[in-house]
């Protein structure tokens, strides 16, 4: 199947105008799937890690969203062990007007602000609500752990 | 025969007639050839004979004056009764025959020539223009007589070769009788007796004529015998004039018609009677048949009675006509009876003749008597008489039949001479239509001059006279005479040769549509003048212009070329006529509607005829109209002062197959149009029927088929009894010399086309419905099938027929536009509750952007979102090339845009709308996630800009149409003003107004706001984008629009205006002005400042044929029809002689739905047409059904 024309032009200008601290880099072999790294936001606690994601456009995009998941593990109570994301916009608040970009930005967004309420690892929500600091201290301990630039 | 029946050979003697009937007539006849002072019958069965008694002298040797005059009826003077004996030896059988064979006078001049004088003193001389130096006559038998019943005197040969016209009539050539065979046959005694006849007894036949129209039923009674019965009875007598029997009635059928008419005489004689005979024994005789000389005599035969003159065309026959008729049967069983076989003949003719002429008289008189039966169907009511098809009589031709007429009518040959036209003549010809200008003025000028052997007209056989008799004697020669020629589907006969050839002088040019008729038709025009308009041409002749008073009779018109068109081409004629010709070479007059006025019998008379007008074109309506003026005036033409008071120089039928049908009024019309020289224009001589070629044959006055009872014994009645290929045979002889025909298709002998025109492409457009069309469709359907199945399992399928198709109409309309389908009434009350709904929210089906913005910026609310639309808006009217969302396409593909302003790709819109819908999520928007509404999607309508649009729109203004169709029309129109949202109880909303808006001063374009689906259809849609990407490449393209709803046509026509493409449209509904305006102004070349209209809107069946669009060169077919070559021919509209660039047509066909099963009957169609033999009528209604059985599979 061809490539449409939306899919080149955002990778186009994906390459053209990066977003600071995120790169989104296609597959040679497939134009869909794309190596996504995302800076921890600063004055977060993944600040000064360097997350890798992987990213899908499935044959309906941009009807249905695209398929994200953090490769590195993290700790982040709305990111489970296998790294799914539960994310609005990745769901049933996708539009197509949305883009990949728009939503490497929200998962961006997202780490710098973590909504417990709203969980999709349910110990780590829990964590955090009882014990915040805690918890944001296990955030730093995984990120120097695990996202430390290479 | 009527009477065979009856007078069947009775089982008893019973007594037919009373006994002194034929003595009465034998005294009348005896009264009147006293007068005659000889008698001068050689009639047998007329002959007064009572003075002698031959009987006994029969058995003596030799024999006395009485008995030889007995028998030949009329005295033989001595002296011819000498030589008569000498020859015969003796014996008054031969004497009888060398008597009538007229070879015993030679041998008298040799032999004796001093009877002259005696004889001529016998012999009365009533011949006024006798020269009396005419050297001493050696003979004469009869006096000449003014009764052309009797016969005609004979010219000696010495008379013939001092007659002052040096060559004689054949006739005149031929002895009074001269025998042709003999033959036996079986009759009946009707009387007992004992010796009455016996072995080699003469026996004379004999004819009671005139019976009586009333006779004495058994009870006294008074009883009418019907007229049309043929008394048929052939009574014969011994030589003592005793009445022994009459003849089979087999024989006695064509015989006595012999007799009655005078063609042959018989001489019998006994062959086998019983001594005693009882009466209804069967007795044997022999007869011989000699031809009378008055047979050959064409005077002695009433013709059938010129029809034409008499004004109205009887389908019944005449007497004339059956008379005719049992002529050329009796003639044809004589000539079987007597065994004598044409020595040459018309081989295809030949071929099935003999068995099948008897045959078809005997069809035609069941025919004859099954219709008699019939009530006369009424006459159409006076006035109006459209070229209907009802009523038509004779079987539908199938196509491999008209293939193969057409084919035979279609050998051209290109190597025609070619004939240059006059200089006037303004265009130039194509050799094949300078080879028609030549076959034209030849048939007009008759020339009969080609190389051509004069070939025996097909219809006739000639026959050897024999030279032996039965008994095979010798019998004589008459000199340069050998032959006698016989019309055996006529009865007529002749001794000359008759040649083929054509008293018409016109023809049929039927030259497929597209080769140029009309332009070879004035070529002709312009080429072949009357005398009297070459002499007005001719400076030197000063020709001084008297004006008659009104003349009541017919005048001539010798400069005036009648056209008879229908309407729809009376303007087409005209400019064409004018295009043709040199300035002032040609003056024309459209004879129609106000202009009927002028008198057109002043104008045209020899008088003026240098101002005379030159062409007159008319219509078949105002030939009708005029022919009931005319007759209902009884029938004075001259008066009248219209078109039936002229004899024109000539007339021109175009499409002449409007009078294909000869009973309906306006082909009685034509027909009775004068002029010297005949055409019909037609692609189609023969549309279904072969009695369609007979109206056109009719009209031609081509002897002798255009007399209907000729036509209906030798086409129409083997036709119907099957007799395909005779019948088709004769149809060709009729054709070929009558018919010019070239097919487009047809190549030159070095292989090129005949008219190179530019190719042609037809592209088929796959149309996609829209849901909701789609749903209506299948709900349609779906009854449609019920319907079907539900026949098909009650048995009922051939009655519900018409219900069946009535639902499979619906299913066609409904892939043009659901809502055509539908009620009228309830589309309107919907449409009311959704523009009210509209007023509500103040959106409209069609909004102009400035209007929306002008509204949003003057809310000054400050709610933003009226500031968020209104700028969105600005920047839809920016035209700022903006990137679809959905697709990055730049700028977007039909910008659409949502109730809340969010604009995207058409496509893409519908498709996030549906993913979402199949989600069964409420739809949101793309953008601002709110819920849309999905009846407020519009799609952004930019109307391009063209100089002075707005002011010249040609098309035509809402409510126009009002006036002319009813209340239906009404209702839509009120629709359209729907569409526009002026709503009066809202004055602040008043400005969403699509036409009205002022163009804005730094032209802006006009851009609008459109609701996605309101009133149109997936069809309409596509011919839009077709259109609009048209104007963007190529502006000044035309296009013509076919459809065969004109309901579907009142549709597109708003989808058009909206999109400020200007159309024309062209129906049935219209009158002739309108349409010839309409022509004219679509043919109209682009001239800067006017917006000329692009498009035609045309019915299918208005605009189908005839008429010349080749300033088009796009064609779309909104809907197919039942077989292709209808679309062809609307398609041939366009591509036809004089296009000079290539033709796109596009077809549009909805996916999956009915149009595509009907292309595929289409295709199978135009396969099985050549391929199938003859079909009845039930097997064709079985096929329909099979076509019907796969549209609903």
């Amino acid at each position: 199947m061809a490539l449409p024309k939306r899919i080149i032009k955002e990778t186009e200008r994906l390459m053209a105008e990066p977003v600071p601290g995120i790169s989104a880099v296609p597959h040679e072999e497939n134009l869909r799937y794309f190596d996504v790294t995302i800076d921890g936001p600063s004055s977060s606690p993944y600040e000064g890690g360097t997350f890798k994601l992987e990213l899908f456009l499935p044959d309906d995009y941009p009807m249905t969203p695209p398929k994200v998941r953090f490769l590195t593990k993290i700790y982040h109570p709305n990111i489970d062990r296998l790294g799914r994301i539960c994310l609005d916009v990745l769901k049933s608040n996708w539009s197509p007007a949305l883009q990949i970009r728009t939503i490497l930005l929200s998962i961006q967004a997202l780490l710098g602000a973590p909504n417990p309420d709203d969980p999709l690892a349910n110990d780590v929500a829990q964590r955090w609500k009882e014990d915040e600091k805690a918890a944001i201290q296990t955030a730093r301990e995984w990120t120097a752990e695990h996202a430390k630039k290479a | 025969m009527s009477s065979t029946d009856v007078q069947e050979r009775p089982a008893k003697k019973r007594r037919f007639f009373v006994d002194d009937a034929p003595v009465q007539e034998s005294d009348l006849k005896r009264e009147e050839s006293a007068l005659d002072e000889i008698d001068t019958f050689c009639v047998v069965a007329k002959q007064e004979g009572d003075e002698m008694d031959v009987k006994n002298e029969m058995e003596q040797e030799g024999f006395s004056a009485e008995d030889l005059a007995g028998i030949v009826g009329e005295l033989v003077s001595s002296d011819q009764l000498q030589v008569l004996r000498k020859l015969s030896e003796e014996s008054l059988e031969r004497a009888i025959n060398i008597y009538f064979d007229g070879s015993w006078r030679s041998k008298t001049v040799a032999q004796i020539p001093t009877i002259t004088s005696s004889s001529s003193s016998t012999l009365s001389r009533k011949r006024v223009n006798d020269p009396s130096a005419r050297p001493p006559q050696l003979w004469k038998t009869l006096s000449g007589s003014d009764d052309p019943h009797k016969l005609p005197l004979v010219r000696t040969r010495s008379s013939q070769n001092s007659s002052q016209s040096g060559t004689p009539r054949p006739t005149s050539q031929m002895p009074l009788q001269r025998y042709i065979g003999a033959f036996g046959v079986t009759a009946w005694a009707t009387r007992s007796g004992t010796g009455l006849i016996k072995h080699g007894e003469f026996v004379r036949l004999e004819r009671q004529k005139s019976q009586p129209k009333t006779k004495i039923g058994r009870g006294g009674k008074l009883q009418t015998v019907p007229s049309k019965r043929q008394d048929i009875v052939v009574r014969f007598t011994n030589m003592k004039r005793e009445e022994i029997g009459r003849l089979e009635n087999d024989t006695a059928v064509w015989v006595s018609a012999l007799l009655d008419q005078e063609i042959c005489v018989f001489y019998g004689t006994c062959v086998y009677a019983p001594e005693k005979i009882r009466s209804n024994d069967t007795i044997y005789l022999q007869l011989r048949c000699s031809m009378l000389r008055s047979a050959f005599d064409g005077g002695g035969f009433a013709k059938p009675e010129n029809n034409r003159e008499s004004g109205f065309f009887e389908a019944q026959e005449t007497q004339d006509e059956r008379n005719l008729r049992m002529r050329q049967v009796a003639l044809v069983k004589l000539l079987e009876e007597i065994n004598l076989h044409p020595s040459s003949s018309n081989e295809i003719t030949d071929r099935h003749k003999r068995k099948g002429l008897l045959q078809a008289a005997e069809v035609a008189e069941q025919y004859e008597q099954k219709n008699g039966t019939q009530p006369v169907k009424a006459e159409g009511t006076a006035g109006s008489s459209p070229p209907s098809d009802d009523a038509e009589e004779g079987e539908e031709l199938q196509q491999d039949q008209l293939d193969s007429l057409y084919k035979k009518a279609q050998s051209f040959d290109f190597n025609t001479p070619v004939a240059e036209p006059a200089d006037t003549f303004n265009m130039s010809l194509r050799k094949y239509q300078r080879q028609a200008l030549y076959w034209m003025m030849s048939k007009e000028k008759d020339e009969k001059s080609e190389n051509k052997q004069a070939s025996m007209h097909p219809l006739w056989e000639e026959y050897t006279w024999p030279l032996k008799d039965v008994d095979d004697q010798d019998l004589e020669e008459v000199e340069n005479q050998p032959c006698f020629y016989v019309n055996p589907y006529s009865g007529e006969l002749s001794l000359d040769f008759p040649v083929q050839e054509q008293n018409c002088l016109g023809g049929i040019l039927a030259d497929e549509m597209g080769l140029g008729k009309t332009i070879e038709m004035l070529s002709l025009i312009h080429s072949h003048k009357s005398d009297v308009a070459q002499q007005i041409s001719d400076p030197t002749v000063n020709s001084l212009p008297r004006l008659p008073a009104n003349s009541t009779s017919v005048e001539k018109a010798p400069c005036t070329t009648l056209v008879v068109a229908p309407m729809s081409l009376l303007a087409q004629w005209q400019s064409e006529a004018e295009k043709a010709s040199a300035p002032g070479s040609l003056r024309t007059l459209v004879y129609y509607g106000s202009e009927k006025s002028v008198n057109l019998q002043t104008q045209c008379c020899e008088a003026n005829a240098a101002n005379a007008p030159n062409v007159i074109i008319t219509s078949y309506g105002v030939v009708l109209s005029e022919f009931n003026q005319v007759s209902a005036a009884g029938g004075n033409r001259g008066s009248h002062g219209g078109l039936f008071s002229l004899e024109y120089f000539r007339i021109i039928l175009d499409e002449a197959h409007y009078i294909k049908n000869r009973s309906s009024k306006t082909a009685k019309a034509c027909y009775e149009l004068a002029a010297e020289h005949r055409w019909v224009l037609t692609g189609t001589p023969i549309v279904n029927r072969l009695e369609d070629l007979f109206s056109l044959v009719h009209f031609l006055r081509v002897e002798p088929w255009s007399n209907f009872s000729f036509w209906k014994t030798f086409i129409t009645v083997p036709f119907e009894s099957k007799d395909f290929i005779r019948a088709l045979d004769v149809v060709q002889t009729v054709l070929e010399p009558l018919v010019l025909r070239r097919t487009k298709d047809m190549k030159t002998p070095d292989g090129k086309a005949l008219v190179p025109l530019p190719p042609r492409t037809i592209q088929i457009d796959r149309i996609e419905l829209s849901k909701a069309e789609r749903e209506v469709y299948d709900y349609v359907f779906l009854r449609a099938k019920r319907t079907f199945n539900e026949n098909v399992e009650a048995g009922t399928l051939m009655k519900s027929y018409t219900t069946i198709f009535a639902q499979i109409l619906r299913l066609r309309q409904c892939c043009c536009h659901p809502v055509l389908t539908r009620n009228k009434n309830i589309v309107a009350e919907e449409e009311d509750a959704a523009s009210a709904a509209d007023i509500a929210n103040g959106l409209g089906d069609d909004m102009d952007l400035q209007a929306l913005i002008d509204r949003f910026t003057a809310d000054e609310g400050e709610q933003d979102a009226n500031k968020y639309g209104a700028h969105v808006l600005k920047q839809i009217q920016d035209d700022a090339e903006m990137e679809c969302p959905i697709c990055s396409e730049e700028p977007m593909n039909d910008q659409t845009v949502t109730g809340c302003w969010h604009s995207a790709c058409k496509k893409c819109l519908l498709d996030y709308i549906d993913h979402q819908k199949n989600k069964n999520e409420v739809p949101r928007c793309f953008n601002c996630r709110a819920d849309l509404n999905t009846r407020d999607v519009f799609e952004v309508v930019r109307h391009d800009v063209v100089a002075g649009d707005d002011k010249t729109h040609l098309f035509r203004k809402k409510g126009e149409r009002t006036e002319e169709k009813g209340v239906v029309k009404k209702k839509e129109a009120e629709k359209d003003q729907q569409a526009i949202p002026v709503k009066n109880e809202e004055p602040s909303d008043a400005p969403i107004k699509d036409e009205s808006i002022p163009i804005d001063p730094s032209s802006q374009p006009q851009v609008s706001l459109r609701r996605l689906g309101s009133s149109s259809s997936a069809k309409i849609s596509a011919l839009l984008s077709h259109l609009k990407q048209e104007r963007r490449e190529a502006p000044a393209t035309k296009s013509v629009v076919f459809s065969q709803f004109t309901s579907f046509l009142d549709l597109i026509e708003p989808a058009l205006t909206r999109d400020r493409i200007p159309f024309l449209r062209f129906d049935g509904s219209m009158t002739q002005k309108a349409r010839a305006a309409v022509l004219t102004s679509f043919a109209a070349p682009p001239a800067p400042g006017i917006t000329t209209p692009t498009v035609l809107l045309l019915s299918l069946r208005a605009g189908g044929v005839g008429l010349n669009l080749t300033c088009a060169k796009r064609v779309f077919m909104m809907d197919p029809w039942w077989s292709f070559a209808v679309e062809a021919q609307a398609i041939d509209r366009v591509h036809r002689m004089g296009q000079e660039s290539e033709v796109k047509v596009v077809r549009f066909v909805v996916e999956g739905s009915i149009e595509e099963k009907m292309l595929r009957i289409q295709e199978r169609k135009a396969f099985i047409a050549g391929s199938l033999g003859m079909m009845g009528e039930e097997e064709k209604r079985v096929r329909r059904l099979e076509d019907i059985r796969e549209l609903l599979s």
